[in-house]
This record gives C-alpha cells, structure tokens and sequence, in this order.
C-alpha cells in the first residue's frame, strides 16, 4: 500500500468508477490489461558510460570489432603483419622457434608413444558386448575339474543338464588329441540351479574319477 | 526499469497522450475504442465505446474533463471523461486523420482527410457547450487544403494560430481569424507523422518518415535541429525537464521481411537536444513504434507500437545522472 500526496484534482480522478470495457473490473489493475514487463534497460551510447545491461547492444559489439580488426600476427600491434615493423628481427625469429616446439613435444607423445589399441578397448568402445561380458563374469558359472580324459561334450551335458536350463558349456580339449583337458565351465541361466548342480556334483564319482564341482573364480586380468 | 505493459488494444495502437496532470494516459489504436489508463500503476479506467472504425488521433481538454477522438467512421466524438459518455459527435465526409483543443479549451481543430472526391480540410469547432446540439452547429472556420494532406497539428500561441504538419513535409502556419497561410516551412522531405510541443511552447519537434526528426521554433518556423536515424520516425516528444529528445519509429511492418537482417529496429531514441547526438536505446516493442509521449514532470514516458502494446517506463536514477561529455 502506498500513500502519495497530489493535488486534489489528481485525488478527485481516482474515485472516478470504471466505464466502457472496464466497467466491472474490481478496484486495482486488472492483470489481463496490465502486465508489468521485464527489466529493460537504457543502453548509453557513449564510450565512457557503462551500459546497465548485461547483454552487449549490437553497436557496442561493432565498435569493439573496429578495434580489432588491424592486428598483426607478429607482434600483436596496430598493422598489417606485412607491414609489421620488426620484421627482420631476431626477436621475432627466436618467438616463433619457441612457439614451435612445445606444441610439437606435446603432440608427439599422443602420436607415437601409444602401442595399438584393439577397438574393442578404445574408450567408447561396442555397448553390446560390455552387456555380455557382465552377463558372463556374474556368478551363474560353475566350473567342473578332475574330469577323465575321454568325456565329451555330450557326457558333459548329460551330467548338468537334471539342474536347469544353462546358456552355455565349455568344455577344455587339447587342440591336437582332442582329448579333454580335465576340466570344464558351464554357465546356468538361474543362480538357483548353479548352486544345487554344486552341492550335488560335488564330490561325484564320475568315470574313474572323482569331480571337483566349484563356483567359477573370475579371471585375475 | 520494469516498464508497464498495458495490453488494452487489439490492434495497434495510433496515439497515446497524457492528460495536463499527467495522472491518466490515453490511448488509441486502430481497434474502435479508445482507452484510459492511470499512468501512475497501468490500472485501466475505462474505454470509450462508440466509435466504428480505426480511431486515428485523440485529445484531452486542459481540466480533464472531456476528451475527443476522431477516427475513420467519419466521426469526431466528444466524450465525459469521468463516465465514457459520449456528448457530442460531428459527422465528416471522410476520416478525421488529426485532432486538437485549444489551450483554452473553448477551441477544437480537426482535419479530414482527402477521400471520395472531398478535399482534406481544417475545421475549427466552438467547443464550450458539449451537447447534443453540438454536430449541427456550424465550425468556427473551415480551411480547404489543396495541396498535401495534412498529417499532424498543434495550436499555436495564444490560440491564434494553427500550426500543421503535411503529408510532403512542409509545415505551415495558418491564421486563425483570417484562414490565410502565415508561414510555411519546408524541410522535410517525407511526410510529417507527429508534432510535439515542449513545455513552454516555445519549439515543437516534428518526426518524419524522411528518417529524421526537426525542431522548430513555434513562431517563425524557424529550423533549429534536426536528429537523424536510419528509420521512418513515427513520434518524437520533448522532455518538459532535461535537454532530451525521444524519437519512435521503425520500419512498416510490410518493410520489414525486405530490408536488413537485423530484426526490425524497434527501440525508442533518445538524443540530446542541443548536440543532436544519440545517447540510449531502450529496447521492448515487438512492432514499430508509432507514438511517443513524455509524463508532463518528466520523470517517466510511454510509447505505443504497432504490436497494441502501450509500455510505460519509469526511469531509472542512471538515466538523470546521465552527463552528456562535451
């Protein structure tokens, strides 16, 4: 609320009832016609004044161009690089070797040093297969050692297959004889199924042999 | 500042003017009614409803008490400005492009533009009893112009003279009494879109679409100044208080899309009076501005667009401590 002192005609006008399309506004401005607008502020175009506003107008970014515009590459001064009055200096001559080099040293570490980098181990490397990775490195594998030689793929499925469904067997054989090397992975879908193919293994007598049924360690890269 | 943004107007707006007191601001625009405004926080009086067609000028009485309007319907209205009611009404042939009371108030000048056959005329109207008598009496004086249309007007010193501002930028001088042409200027070289008075009276600045903006002497139509842009000036208003200047304008909106790349020039100068240099900018209107008006104490001003918004700004302490290096 605010009080001010005019003169009486001034006083005598705000009593007056409101007519025409404001006829029934209540007391006060009506927010549909009267909006109170952003700051704006008066940008002075003068070079000593501060303008208010935070933005620069486009004549002031203009002016601030001109000044620019005539710099030389050298010395930074006002002319034309050809123009430029230490052209045959030593000064400049030494500048531009200093300049030269520590880009050069900088850049030749990125370059070269590095050995090859597989793109799957390049940063943003395939989604896809980070997701399978996480897929295989949980605890839904067992591994299966102190096989005998001549188990197979099949007798190796036949063993684990009453415990549940599973994504994947791996079986380890020599490249040459085909032989089993003695131990096998086999990764289940259900951890539930993992561990009962554990407790039930275990221990089993399987060929000659007796199984050694574990949870699979995570390889030590 | 936070200017005040008074959405009254549909259409845009023709003219805005303050009362004497400067506590009520009026506006019209191209929509058929006029509207008052309290200057002081934007809050809308009323309008005055009765008009048909675009209302093209509009003025207050010294006490306030009626206010005219003339507008493309081929009226000239007087109306209450308490109540809205309209008291009298003169029918035209053609559209009522500028109007104007005296400083008396007994006096109101209107002009016609020159339409259908009928020559732009001056019409000078006893205005001292309003009723409904008042469109059959006959005009005081009646002027034919027969070169350009007249574009703006202002009554003179001691209400003996007119002083019109026309379509091919001459500005003239006419005797009350006589009806004869006293003085003519020509300076201009576009039409004449608003002439304002100082305070005293003593000068009036003219706003061209020739992209500038002159300042006479009231008496002898002496040229004293001239404040040149790069746009059509729509408006252009004195400060009552510092040597300042305010010009509105910019470019027709059909202009707009075919020249320059810089979104329509629409901000309000202001320049020094004397130096005739630009100092500020004040930025807002969506659409060219068409009028302008200093508060009579100075310490705030309007300005009405094309886009219908009428915005008031109240200026800021920076905008007074303003010291024009010279």
């Amino acid at each position: 609320m605010e009080k001010r002192i005019v003169s009486k005609t001034i006083a005598q006008r705000k009593t007056w009832p409101k007519f025409g399309d404001s006829h029934n506004d209540k007391p006060g401005p009506n927010p549909a016609t009267t909006i109170v607008a952003e700051d704006v502020y008066m940008q002075f175009i003068t070079n000593k004044e501060d303008s208010d506003k935070p933005d620069d107008s486009g004549i002031n970014k203009l002016k601030g161009m001109d000044q620019n515009v005539m710099k030389c590459r050298n010395c930074k001064g006002d002319h034309w690089t050809t123009k430029c009055p230490y052209k045959d200096s030593l000064v400049l001559a030494n500048k531009a070797a200093e300049e030269k080099k520590p880009p050069i040293g900088g850049m030749e570490k990125k370059e070269t040093g590095g050995k090859y980098v597989p793109p799957s181990l390049r940063e943003g490397a395939k989604n896809t297969d980070s997701m399978s990775h996480q897929r295989r490195d949980d605890t839904l594998a067992i591994r299966i050692s102190n096989l005998s030689e001549n188990t197979q793929e099949a007798d190796l499925e036949d063993l684990v297959k009453p415990f549940g469904p599973y994504s994947k067997l791996y079986l380890a054989k020599d490249k040459n004889t085909n032989c089993c090397k003695g131990f096998a992975y086999v990764h289940f879908k259900f951890r539930a199924d993992a561990a009962k193919a554990i407790e039930m293994l275990d221990g089993f007598g399987y060929d000659h042999l007796i199984l050694n049924v574990d949870w699979s360690k995570p390889s030590q890269n | 500042m936070k200017p005040l943004m008074l959405h009254g107007h549909e259409r845009a707006i023709t003219q805005i003017k303050y009362n004497r007191e400067g506590d009520l601001l009026f506006s019209s625009a191209k929509d058929h009614s006029p509207n008052v405004w309290y200057s002081l926080n934007g809050e809308r009086l009323g309008t005055f409803n009765g008009h048909s067609g675009a209302v093209w000028t509009l003025d207050i009485d010294w006490q306030t008490r009626f206010f005219m309007s003339g507008a493309a319907d081929f009226t000239l209205r007087i109306w209450d400005c308490s109540t809205g009611t309209q008291l009298g009404n003169i029918v035209t042939r053609s559209s009522v492009r500028t109007c104007a009371f005296s400083y008396s108030g007994n006096m109101a000048v209107f002009t016609t533009d020159k339409a259908m056959g009928h020559p732009c005329e001056i019409f000078v109207v006893d205005t001292r009893n309003i009723d409904s008598s008042f469109s059959d009496n006959d005009p005081i004086m009646r002027i034919p112009i027969s070169d350009s249309k007249v574009t703006s007007i202002l009554w003179g010193a001691l209400d003996e003279t007119i002083l019109t501002g026309h379509e091919d930028g001459t500005v003239k001088i006419w005797d009350l009494q006589s009806g004869k042409e006293l003085a003519k200027a020509r300076e201009h070289t576009n039409s004449v879109n608003d002439m304002q008075m100082n305070k005293d009276q003593s000068m009036f600045i003219t706003a061209s679409k020739d992209n500038t903006a002159r300042l006479f002497d009231a008496n002898n139509l002496m040229a004293l100044k001239v404040y040149k842009t790069e746009r059509p000036v729509n408006s252009a208003a004195i400060s009552p208080i510092l040597d300042h200047v305010v010009l509105g304008g910019g470019q027709e909106a059909m202009d707009v899309t075919t020249t320059s790349t810089r979104i329509g020039k629409f901000d309000s100068r202001f320049f020094h009076l004397v130096f005739e240099e630009e100092f500020g900018r004040v930025k807002g209107h969506f659409g060219p501005i068409n009028s302008v008006a200093f508060h009579p104490d100075g310490k705030s001003y309007s300005s009405g667009g094309e886009d219908g918004y009428v915005r008031v700004h109240t200026f800021d302490q920076s905008y007074y401590e303003f010291n024009f290096d010279y």
